[in-house]
C-alpha cells in the first residue's frame, strides 16, 4: 500500500515536467520512424548495409532531445535569436568554405567521423529568427516583410550556392507561411510570389502566362493602399519576370533545368534524369492496394530506384506497403500538421505561435514536395521526406523541431511565477 | 527580458478565422491530392505498372551453347568457339568529351583516332565502332572505364588452320548457320542440345542478371569434341608438295586423297584452290567448292586397274589372259587408239600385265570385250557407278554413267569405258574402288569423322557406316595389285616409287571435255593414284591436278611426284618399313622416273 502510492506518487512527479506535453503528435512522430526504419532496412537487404541502425540510433537521440527541449521552457530564446542567426550564417559559410563535397555539391561539416548538414539546422534557425521578428510588431506593414524577406535571404542564397535548390525553397515556404501567420495580407504574399510563378507560366504555356498577370492586376487593385500604382506594377512585375524568366533560367545548373524540363516530360530521357520519376512510379503503382510486403518489392530490392534510402523512400513505402501503407503515412503527416496548427493556434504568445507554424511550414511543404516527386506531382528536388528519410542531420533537426513546438504546448498555460 | 515577449496572440484578432480556414484548406488540399493521386496510382494504374514492373525487371534468357570443338586426329584444334565483342558507343553518356575518348579507343580497336572520333560524332547513341573485338582487347577496353561504351558479347567460330582444312571442316555464317564441310554435314554432333529451356530471370536496375532461379544445369555444358580422322601436320605437307606441282604446271585445281584402305579413313583431303573460313565472306563460291567431292570427272586411265578386277572377277578373263594390241581399233564408227599409238604404233600381243604398265587404251577395251555388255553394265552399278561414296561431307556428287538402253545399244560406250571415258566419277568415289583393290575386294566409307570424345580421351558416339561390301575376291585383288606394282616398277607410274617399298600405282591423264561436246585440246586432267605399300596395303592415294599447262604434263610428271612426297612421309609417320632391298643409289632411280614420259 505504502509502496503503492509512493511509486505513483514518484511516477507523476518524474513525468511532471512533460504533463501537458501533446503525446498525440510525440507518437505520430515515432510511428514515421519507424516506418521509415523498416523501409530503409528493406532498400539494404543483402547490400551489408544497415543504415537502419543508425536511423534508430539516431531517432532515439532525437527523442531524448526533444523530451529534454519540451521540458524547458522557449521562451528565453527571443532573447538570442539573433545570435541563432548570425550563428546559422557563419556555420553555412563555414559549410561554403570547409565543407566536404559530395554528388557534385558542398552541403556537409565533417565532425568527428559524422558529417554534419548544416542546412537542416539552418531552417530552425531561420524560424527562430523570423518569429523573433513577427511576434512584436505583425506582418502589416511593408517595411516588416521587407524585414522578414531580407532576413531570409542570406542563408538561403548561402544554400543556392551549395547548390541546394530543395532545401532553400523549404526557406522560401518557411517564410510565406510565417509572414502569413504574421497577419501578412495574403494578396502581397501573393504578389510576392508571383513572378516566380510567372517566370514557370511563360515557360510552360504563354495564354496561362497572360491570364495569371492579369489575375495579379487585380490582386494588386485589390490590395494594395495605392490602386492605379498596385495594379500596374504587378501586371508590369509580372510581364517582365516572363521575359525574365528566360534570363533566370539560364542562372539553374544545367541538371536543374533538366530536372524541369524532364518534370513536364520524363520520357523525354527515360534512361537519364527521366529515369527517377518514371521508375518511381512504377514502384509505387506496383505496389497496387496492399503492397508487395516488406522487403519483398521487385523494384526496390533488384535497385531500380537510386538514393531510395534517401530522398526517394516513399517508393518503398507504396511497392511494399501499398496503398494502405501509404495512407497510413498521409494520414500521420496529417495528424502531425493537425497538432502543429492546433498548438499554433493555442500558443501562449506570438512567438511561440510562429514558431509552430513555421515548422507547420516547413513539415508541409517537405512532405508535398517529396511525396509528390515520387508519384510525378513535382520535380525532382533533394527534399527529404521528415522522420522517414535518411539522414541525421535531417531527423535530428525534425526531432529538436518537435522538442521545440513540444515546450510550446507544454508551457501555453502556466504563468511564469 | 520579459517585455520582449508580446502576451497578444494573433490567432485572436479578428480575420483569424479566415487565416485559419485558409490554412486548413491548403493543408486538406494538400493531404487529398496526394491521396486521389495515390489511388491513381495504385489503385487504378496499378495493372499496368505493375506489367511495367516485371517487364523491365526480368529479361528471358536462353542457355547460349557454343558448338563444340573440332579436332584433327591429333587433336589439335581445327574450330572452335570464342567470345568476341562488339563495341558500341552511346554519346549522350559520355561524361568525357569526344575528344578525349577517340584517342584512348582507337588503337585497342586498332583505327585512326581521328576515324573514331569523327565516327563518335555521327549520332547520339548506337554507334557500331568494332564488330569483332577480341576478348583481350575487351578486357582492355573495360579497364579504360569510360562512361557510355558497350560490349556486347557473342560466340564466334574460329579457325585457327585457315585455308588448310576449310574444304574438310568448312565454316559457319555470321548467323551461326553452318554453310560448308563437317560444320553442316555434322551439325547435329556439333551442336550442343538444349537440356534447358530459356527462362526469365530477374535483373537489377542497372542490367545485372540475378541467377535466383536458374537451375545449376543452366550454365552446364559437355567438354565433347568432333574428332576427325585427318592428320593437320600430314595435310600440310601434302598441301605443299600439291602446291609446288601446281605452281611448277601452273595449273587450276588440284586435289589428294589419302584414305586408309581398311577403314574408310580419309587421313588427309586438300582441295586447292582453298580459302581462309574465317573470312568466308571474300571469297569467291568457285573458290570454296570442295570439287574432288562435289564434282565429277572423266577418270580415265586410274579407272583401267577396275575395269580388270572387274574382267578377272566376272571370270570372263584371266590373269594370264594376252590380248592383241593393234595400238588402234574401230568401234562401230569411232577410231580408237592408244595414246603413244602415233610414236609406239602397235605394241602386239599383250598379257593383262602388261596392258596396264602400259595403260594400253586398245587392250582394255578387247579386254572388257569379253564381257557382255549387259555383264559390263551389271558390273559397273554394282560397284557402286551412279551413286555416292557415301562421305560424310555434304554435297557430293554422285558419278555418272549412261542409261542401260545407251550402254547396251552403242557398242562404243562399253568401249570408251573400258579406258574410263565416257562416264564420270569424283576423286572420292576412285579412291574408294582402289580400296577395294587394296584391302581384298571390300567397298569401305569414306570417312572423316571418327567421332565425339570427351576431354579425357574416351568416345562417346561414332557414327553409325553401312556394313562393308566385298566387291571383288581376294585373288583379283592380288593380280591387280601386282599388276599396278609392275606400272610402277616398270611402266608408266615409275616416278612415284621410292627406294625400298612396294608400291601398286596407276597414272591417267585425261584430255577434258569440252561444254560444247568432245574433248579439249589442251585441258587435261592428269591423276596418279597409289596403293601403298603394295606388299600390305594401308594407304590409297590419289592426286588429281587439273589443267596443268605444258607439252610434258602428264600424270607421271606432274601427280605421281605428289604421290611419292605422300607415301614417304605417311612411311615416316606409320613407320611403315622398307621390304626390299635398297638400291646403290636411289636418286639414279629417282633421275630415271623423271625423265620417263609415258601413260
Amino acid at each position: 500500500m505504502l509502496q503503492r502510492s509512493f511509486s505513483r506518487i514518484r511516477w507523476k512527479s518524474l513525468a511532471q515536467p512533460w504533463h501537458e506535453v501533446d503525446w498525440l503528435l510525440m507518437v505520430a512522430t515515432i510511428a514515421l520512424v519507424i516506418i521509415g526504419g523498416l523501409a530503409i532496412r528493406s532498400t539494404e537487404i543483402g547490400l551489408d548495409l544497415n543504415d537502419w541502425e543508425m536511423h534508430a540510433t539516431t531517432a532515439l537521440v532525437g527523442l531524448g532531445l526533444a523530451l529534454a527541449i519540451a521540458r524547458w521552457r522557449y521562451d528565453p530564446l527571443v532573447h538570442w535569436y539573433w545570435i541563432i542567426y548570425g550563428l546559422t550564417n557563419a556555420v553555412l559559410l563555414l559549410v561554403l568554405l570547409i565543407g566536404v563535397e559530395a554528388n557534385g555539391a558542398q552541403r556537409w561539416l565533417l565532425i568527428g567521423s559524422f558529417n554534419v548538414q548544416p542546412s537542416d539546422l539552418a531552417k530552425l534557425g531561420v524560424i527562430v529568427t523570423l518569429a523573433g521578428i513577427l511576434h512584436r510588431r505583425t506582418a502589416k506593414t511593408v517595411p516588416v516583410i521587407l524585414q522578414a524577406v531580407a532576413i531570409t535571404i542570406p542563408p538561403m542564397l548561402l544554400i543556392m550556392k551549395q547548390p541546394d535548390l530543395g532545401t532553400a525553397l523549404v526557406f522560401m515556404a518557411i517564410t510565406i507561411g510565417m509572414l502569413y501567420w504574421g497577419n501578412a495580407n495574403l494578396g502581397w504574399l501573393v504578389l510576392l510570389g508571383s513572378p516566380l510563378v510567372s517566370t514557370i507560366l511563360f515557360v510552360v504555356y504563354l495564354p496561362i502566362w497572360f491570364a495569371w498577370s492579369a489575375l495579379m492586376m487585380v490582386v494588386g487593385w485589390r490590395t494594395i493602399a495605392w490602386r492605379w500604382h498596385g495594379a500596374v506594377g504587378a501586371g508590369v512585375i509580372n510581364l517582365l519576370s516572363g521575359g525574365l524568366g528566360k534570363f533566370l533560367w539560364n542562372f539553374l545548373a544545367p541538371y536543374q533545368q533538366d530536372r524541369i524540363i524532364l518534370f513536364v516530360n520524363p520520357d523525354k530521357d527515360p534512361l537519364g534524369g527521366g529515369y527517377h520519376l518514371i521508375q518511381s512510379r512504377i514502384a509505387i503503382g506496383a505496389g497496387g492496394m496492399f503492397g508487395q510486403g516488406l522487403a519483398q518489392g521487385s523494384q526496390t530490392q533488384l535497385n531500380f530506384i537510386p538514393e531510395q534510402h534517401t530522398d526517394f523512400i516513399f517508393t518503398v513505402i507504396g511497392e511494399e506497403m501499398g496503398f494502405i501503407g501509404c495512407m497510413v503515412v498521409v494520414f500521420l503527416f496529417w495528424l502531425v500538421c493537425l497538432r502543429l496548427l492546433i498548438i499554433a493556434q493555442n500558443a501562449r504568445d506570438n512567438f511561440g505561435s510562429l514558431i509552430a507554424f513555421g515548422v507547420l511550414s516547413m513539415i508541409v511543404f517537405q512532405v508535398l514536395v517529396n511525396i509528390g516527386m515520387t508519384i510525378g506531382l513535382a520535380p525532382v528536388t533533394g527534399i527529404a521526406l521528415p522522420w522517414i528519410s535518411y539522414g541525421r542531420s535531417s531527423l535530428l533537426t525534425n526531432f529538436i523541431a518537435i522538442g521545440l513546438v513540444e515546450s510550446i504546448y507544454n508551457f501555453r498555460h502556466r504563468l511564469k511565477f | 527580458m520579459r517585455r520582449a515577449i508580446a502576451p497578444r496572440r494573433l490567432v485572436r484578432q479578428r480575420p483569424i478565422r479566415f487565416r485559419l480556414l485558409l490554412v486548413w484548406g491548403v493543408l486538406a488540399f494538400g493531404i487529398l491530392g496526394l491521396a486521389v493521386n495515390l489511388f491513381r496510382l495504385q489503385i487504378l494504374e496499378a495493372p499496368t505498372l505493375q506489367a511495367r514492373a516485371l517487364a523491365q525487371q526480368t529479361r528471358y534468357v536462353a542457355p547460349r551453347l557454343p558448338r563444340r570443338p573440332i579436332l584433327d586426329s591429333r587433336g589439335d584444334v581445327l574450330a572452335i568457339d570464342q567470345p568476341v565483342y562488339t563495341l558500341y558507343a552511346h554519346p549522350t553518356l559520355f561524361k568525357q568529351p569526344a575528344q578525349a575518348i577517340a584517342p584512348q579507343v582507337a588503337p585497342i580497336i586498332k583505327q585512326q583516332p581521328q576515324a573514331v572520333y569523327q565516327a563518335l560524332n555521327s549520332a547520339e547513341s548506337g554507334i557500331e565502332l568494332a564488330y569483332s573485338v577480341s576478348e583481350d582487347a575487351a578486357d582492355r577496353l573495360r579497364a579504360l572505364q569510360i562512361d557510355g561504351l558497350e560490349l556486347i558479347e557473342r560466340e564466334q567460330r574460329l579457325y585457327p588452320q585457315q585455308d588448310l582444312l576449310a574444304q574438310i571442316v568448312g565454316y559457319v555464317n555470321a548467323d551461326r548457320q553452318p554453310q560448308a564441310g563437317v560444320e553442316f554435314s555434322q551439325r547435329q554432333a556439333l551442336e550442343r542440345p538444349m537440356r534447358e529451356r530459356g527462362r526469365y530471370l530477374n535483373q537489377r536496375g542497372n542490367g545485372a542478371l540475378l541467377p535466383n532461379n536458374v537451375p545449376r544445369t543452366f550454365f552446364q555444358q559437355d567438354n565433347l569434341s568432333l574428332k576427325l580422322t585427318v592428320d593437320s601436320a600430314l595435310q600440310r605437307i601434302v598441301r605443299d608438295a600439291l602446291r609446288k606441282s601446281m605452281q611448277q604446271f601452273n595449273a587450276k585445281r588440284g586435289a589428294v586423297v589419302v584414305m586408309d584402305v581398311h577403314s574408310g579413313a580419309i587421313r588427309s583431303l586438300i582441295s586447292e584452290p582453298s580459302y581462309d573460313p574465317n573470312q568466308y565472306f571474300l571469297h569467291d563460291p568457285e573458290q570454296m567448292r570442295n570439287w574432288p567431292v562435289a564434282d565429277t570427272m572423266e577418270p580415265g586411265s586410274t579407272f583401267k586397274p577396275i575395269n580388270v578386277a572387274i574382267a578377272l572377277e566376272s571370270g570372263a578373263v584371266s590373269a594370264t589372259d594376252s590380248f592383241n594390241d593393234d595400238g588402234q581399233i574401230m568401234v562401230g564408227p569411232w577410231p580408237i587408239e592408244n595414246s603413244d599409238y602415233s610414236y609406239a604404233g602397235a605394241r602386239g600381243v599383250q598379257s593383262v600385265t602388261e596392258i596396264v604398265q602400259h595403260s594400253s587404251n586398245v587392250g582394255m577395251v578387247r579386254m572388257m570385250q569379253r564381257l557382255t555388255a549387259q555383264d559390263y553394265y551389271t558390273w559397273l552399278e554394282k560397284i557402286g557407278l551412279g551413286q555416292t561414296s557415301g562421305i560424310d561431307l555434304p554435297f557430293e556428287s554422285p558419278s555418272y554413267i549412261k542409261s542401260q538402253d545407251q550402254f547396251l545399244n552403242d557398242p562404243v560406250e562399253a568401249a570408251t569405258t573400258a579406258f574410263g571415258q565416257g562416264f564420270t566419277i569424283n576423286a572420292m568415289q576412285l579412291v574408294q574402288l582402289h580400296s577395294a583393290i587394296a584391302n581384298g575386294g571390300y567397298l569401305v566409307t569414306p570417312h572423316l569423322v571418327d567421332g565425339l570424345y570427351d576431354a579425357t580421351g574416351d568416345r562417346y558416339w561414332q557414327p553409325s557406316r553401312p556394313e562393308q561390301q566385298r566387291i571383288f575376291s581376294a585373288d583379283t585383288t592380288q593380280a591387280v595389285l601386282s599388276m599396278m606394282e609392275a606400272a610402277v616398277e616398270d611402266g608408266t607410274g615409275t616416278s612415284a616409287q621410292i627406294d625400298g617399298y612396294r608400291i601398286a600405282g596407276k597414272t591417267g591423264t585425261a584430255q577434258k571435255a569440252s561444254d560444247q561436246g568432245g574433248y579439249l585440246d589442251n585441258a587435261r586432267i592428269t591423276s596418279f593414284v597409289s596403293l601403298f605399300p603394295s606388299d600390305s596395303p594401308r594407304y590409297a592415294i590419289l592426286v588429281v591436278v587439273d589443267e596443268p599447262q605444258g607439252a610434258d604434263a602428264y600424270g607421271s610428271t606432274v601427280a605421281a611426284p605428289v604421290s611419292r612426297v605422300v607415301m614417304e612421309v605417311l612411311a615416316a609417320t606409320d613407320g611403315i618399313s622398307p621390304t626390299l632391298p635398297l638400291s646403290d643409289s636411289g636418286s639414279e632411280a629417282n633421275a630415271d622416273a623423271e625423265a620417263s614420259e609415258t601413260f
